[in-house]
């Protein structure tokens, strides 16, 4: 047996993410004591119509998320009990809310801060309803082996440690939420562990005191001693003695109470819960109420770390007594699943990973770029073409490759409005279109006739050159296998109006002394080309393939430098769009030339 | 509770209808005196000068000066403002004039279990304090309101006779309907005197403790809480303070003076229990602390900077009941931060460590704080199989 919570208690939760918390906590003591989930509902009016996914051993169970506690009570009608989660300027309603349906039995609010008025308020109509209203700032009530609500009992190896499985013969009510996971614990070392455990919140004034739930445990058969952790302030302890001793009782009380500090302690200075408040004249203080426990007969041990032997004895009394047998402990308890993580952890399992990385890891406490830690790089003066090298490449680049690489990037940036890229970016802007896609806009222009040549260009370059073709050889095959070269002609660059961009990279990488197979091969193929026909030069996209091929990056990288370097302009004709609120745009009729067939009757549908 | 300083307090009382002597609250000698031109009865009556500041025994400290007429009072406030009491500096002066009166009455409203309570005796002043068998009692359930009948009968209870029945009963009335509308926790007016000009009750001096938790729905309140303790809040406080009011669960930290056993532990009930403890076995606290409700790591970090920083400490005692759901790995984790910077500030030379904690992922925490041991800190880690205050006993074992 226990009190208020048992194993016909089934909840609905009123809050949000502190509620969610809990009902993990709950699901882990029902699976535990191998019940099902005692979490009916949630009531959470943002998140109305939908469920909650509170795992249950190794799955999930959907909770539904409902407007008011009366749609869950209608739709769960066993419903008897409610937590309350909710924040303290609405606590009080939802606190109502839930006292005033008919379903409802107990409820127990865990929420902290409630204005004093508001807790006397819902205490008072509890009552009147003759309903338990528990709390405010209640860390829950725990029944062993039979219903928890809320997080007492803290983590699953604490609940197993501490008992919690099966009943004991103690009660327990404590104001503080970390003690009563402590008496719990005693409990659980010193004696057989407990029937219910009650946190009754740090308040001044808690809904329910110790003297109803005394009252309660009294007539719960299992329950043989209550063991009560007070508190200095209020009169709560005061009126548990006067309970107490007012007529024989059947439960043993064993009682402390904390605050003798304050005896020594500078005048007016106090300290604890809310309701750790000593009252004129010395009233409520630690020693009124600890010489009132004693006197209507409570066992009261002198200090904190005096209260497990206290409760041994009482243990060992009721042994003698014949009043409790020693516990059976189960053979076999439920192990709370790990998660893959844990279990990992543990080598306990292995898993074939779904993807395989070699270039890059988040996973400390900076992005490292093949193990290079980013803030390093950094600081020992590395620069973006040096990532590049290492995302791309797997390499640390030098210091003049990293310069050819910017210089790439900064001739190839951008290249106007008009190009294809630029366009439809612009385009996409100007219908209102967001960054991201009208950039991507842009980028899906790129490819075969704008801008995405570099790696075919690079590619064949390569190939001629690791094949030693002669440059008439090249020609021949690339006429026969495959076409024009790529990376040779422009649209509107020629010998006599040349690419200034490839003049520009040409003449740096030169200046270099460094070996350029493919650019001398290109450059050799230009003036083969470029004699037939007098646009048929090296265009950028071909310069840019040599040379990075000539810098040893591999050939399927080559489209990135271009999509990277044109990306920046992307953005810029993104932003400039934004910045002066273009309007949409439509091509005027006279750019178009209408090819299509005139005007003319639509014949009978046959 | 909160406690409010009188001059706002006031100006709660005199919003619900509730006659209070003139007053104002000035930060100068010279804002006074431009007051006292504005305001016909400044020089007219007698006034009172007090410090406006969270102090007890100001009589005594020469911080209430009566009789005064305006010249007196701008002088009184010109030798107040800026004056050091221990650690409160004087800022403000609190100047009401003075109502001649004959007799003293007493009224409160305090908060009970059930609701409220409201007191009334037909002596006041200090005369109250020494028969307090004459105080008599209205007990009103939440929710419930006095009726007419019902105050003018607790009056009359009291040994108010004639035309000041009904008066005093409406006085309470009101001090009621103020308690009520503005979630005070005490409310207590001492003296309350009928003032000659008019024959109406006034109340001369009040005593106002407000429900902080209510504050969300008071836009009003647009005044400080006073400290409750006679001091001023200190640097460090205030600091705590404000990493408290911006987080999810508490830090909580109190400066004890000359103390020598630092507290470090986590819990509003636990904390006490190992203050208590401390005390038991003769120890001296050098402050108050705790923290709970799984607050983040580095509000942690930042309390237990403050309590390493304490003078002349031997101890921290760093204590813990079983948490339910306060990560004890990750509040560690800020302990351990806030040791570690404290160390490489040159703190804690001397200073022995205690630890005792469980909850949820206390192994791990518990060997986080034992590896300290390694980097040269003085530290004594044990687990939840040691009872839980016995870390204070092994501490000050002599």
């Amino acid at each position: 047996m226990s009190i208020l919570a048992n194993k016909d208690t089934r909840v609905v939760i009123q809050g949000g993410q502190a509620g969610v918390n809990a009902a993990r906590r709950m699901a882990e003591f029902c699976y535990l004591i191998k019940r099902p989930l005692n979490v009916e509902a949630f009531v959470y009016p943002p998140d109305a119509g939908k469920t909650n996914e509170i795992p249950y051993g190794s799955g999930l169970i959907a909770i539904p998320v409902y407007k008011t506690v009366a749609e869950a009570t209608k739709n769960h009608p066993t419903i008897n009990t409610s937590l309350v989660y909710i924040g303290a300027d609405r606590a009080m309603k939802g606190g109502m809310e839930a006292l005033d349906d008919p379903h409802i039995k107990v409820v127990s609010m865990i929420t902290e801060g409630v204005p004093e008025k508001d807790a006397k308020r819902l205490g008072a109509h509890a009552r009147k309803l003759g309903k338990v209203f528990n709390g405010p700032s209640s860390i829950g009530i725990i029944s062993a082996g039979a219903c928890r609500l809320g997080v007492i009992g803290g983590a699953f190896d604490n609940l197993v440690l501490s008992k919690l499985y099966r009943e004991g013969s103690f009660g327990v009510i404590t104001k503080s939420g970390g003690l009563s996971n402590e008496i719990i614990w005693i409990c659980s070392q010193f004696a057989d562990g407990i029937t219910t455990a009650i946190g009754i919140g740090g308040d001044a004034y808690p809904g329910t005191d110790y003297v109803s739930y005394l009252e309660m445990f009294e007539h719960d058969p299992q329950t043989k001693a209550v063991v009560i952790v007070g508190e200095m302030g209020g009169d709560l302890e005061e009126r548990a003695a006067e309970w107490y001793g007012a007529k024989k009782r059947r439960i043993k009380l064993i009682g402390v109470v904390s605050g003798f500090c304050q005896e020594s302690l500078p005048k007016g200075m106090k300290f604890g819960h809310a309701g750790a408040k000593e009252g004129m004249k010395g009233e409520g203080s630690a020693r009124s109420k600890s010489d009132a426990l004693k006197k209507a007969g409570a066992i009261v041990p002198p200090t904190f770390g005096a209260l497990g032997p206290a409760i041994k004895d009482t243990y060992q009394e009721l042994l003698k007594s014949g009043q409790v047998k020693e516990p059976v402990e189960p053979a076999v308890l439920p192990k709370l699943p790990k998660s893959v993580e844990e279990a990992m952890k543990a080598d306990e399992v292995m898993v074939a990973p779904l993807i395989r990385t070699t270039i890059s890891d988040d996973r400390g406490d900076e992005p490292c770029y093949d193990g290079y830690p980013a803030s390093e790089l950094i600081n020992k003066g590395y620069e973006i073409p040096h990532v590049i090298g290492l995302l791309w490449d797997k390499r640390l680049i030098s210091k003049q490759e990293a310069e050819i690489i910017k210089r790439i990037m900064m001739l190839s940036a951008d290249h106007g409005p008009c190009v294809s890229g630029a366009y439809a970016t612009i385009l996409a802007a100007c219908a209102g279109i967001g960054l991201s896609q009208s950039v991507a806009a842009g980028l899906i222009m790129i490819g075969p006739r704008f801008g995405g040549a570099v790696t075919d260009a690079g590619r064949f370059f390569k190939y001629a050159v690791d094949q030693k073709m002669s440059v008439d050889e090249f020609l021949a095959y690339m006429k026969k296998n495959h076409g024009p070269v790529p990376g040779i002609g422009h649209r509107v660059k020629s010998l006599r109006n040349p690419d200034k961009r490839v003049k520009e990279l040409v003449g740096y990488v030169k200046s270099l002394n460094i070996k350029t197979p493919c650019l001398d091969f290109a450059l050799e193929v230009e003036k083969v080309t470029a004699a037939k026909k007098d646009n048929l030069i090296l265009n950028v996209d071909g310069t840019m393939a040599a040379v990075l091929v000539d810098i040893g990056f591999p050939v399927d990288s080559l489209n990135g430098f271009f999509i990277l370097s044109r990306t920046i302009g992307l953005i810029g004709h993104w932003v400039d769009q934004k910045r002066q609120d273009s309007r949409l745009i439509r091509l005027f009729d006279y750019l178009v030339n209408y090819a299509a067939p005139k005007r003319r009757e639509v014949p009978p549908l046959k | 509770m909160a406690k409010v300083l009188e001059g706002p307090g006031m100006g709660l009382m005199k919003k619900w209808g509730i006659h209070v002597p003139n007053y104002v609250v000035v930060t100068s000698a010279d804002e006074l005196a431009k007051l006292g031109q504005a305001n016909d009865w400044m020089k007219t009556s007698k006034l009172v000068a007090k410090a406006h500041e969270a102090l007890g025994s100001r009589f005594k400290l020469g911080l209430v000066k009566v009789g005064l007429d305006l010249n007196g009072a701008v002088a009184a406030a010109k030798e107040m403002i800026g004056r050091q009491v221990g650690s409160i500096t004087v800022t403000q002066v609190i100047v009401s004039e003075m109502v001649p009166h004959k007799e003293e009455y007493y009224c409160a409203v305090k908060s009970t279990r059930e609701g409220s309570e409201i007191l009334v005796a037909n002596c006041g002043g200090i005369e109250v304090e020494s028969n307090w068998d004459r105080v008599k009692r209205l007990c009103l359930e939440v929710g419930q309101t006095p009726s007419p009948e019902a105050l003018e009968k607790l009056a009359k209870d009291a040994g108010f006779t004639g035309a000041l029945t009904k008066k005093m009963g409406d006085f309470a009335g009101r001090m009621f309907t103020c308690f009520d509308n503005e979630d005070a926790q005490y409310l207590e007016v001492n003296p309350v005197v009928t003032r000659e000009s008019d024959g109406e009750l006034v109340a001369l001096d009040a005593v106002t403790l407000l429900d902080g938790d209510a504050k969300f729905r008071h836009p009003d309140w647009n005044f400080t809480f006073a400290a409750e303790f006679g001091r001023a809040y200190s640097k460090d406080e205030l600091e705590v303070m404000a990493v408290d009011s911006k987080i999810k669960g508490s830090v909580k930290f109190i400066e004890i003076p000359g103390g020598d056993t630092a507290m470090l532990p986590a819990g509003g009930g636990a904390s006490v229990y190992y203050s208590d403890a401390v005390v038991a076995r003769g120890g001296k606290l050098a402050n108050y602390a705790e923290y709970s409700g799984d607050p983040p790591d580095w509000a942690v970090e930042v309390l237990t900077e403050k309590v390493c920083s304490l003078p002349g400490i031997k101890n921290i005692i760093v204590g813990g009941a079983i948490a339910n759901f306060t990560d004890v790995k990750k509040t560690f984790g800020g302990i351990i931060n806030g040791f570690r910077k404290a160390k490489s500030d040159g703190k804690l030379k001397g200073v022995k460590i205690w630890v005792r904690r469980g909850g949820p992922r206390e192994k791990e925490g518990l060997d986080a704080m034992r590896a300290l041991k390694d980097e040269g800190f003085d530290i004594n880690v044990f687990d939840r199989n040691t009872p839980l205050t016995d870390i204070v006993d092994k501490a000050l074992h002599k």
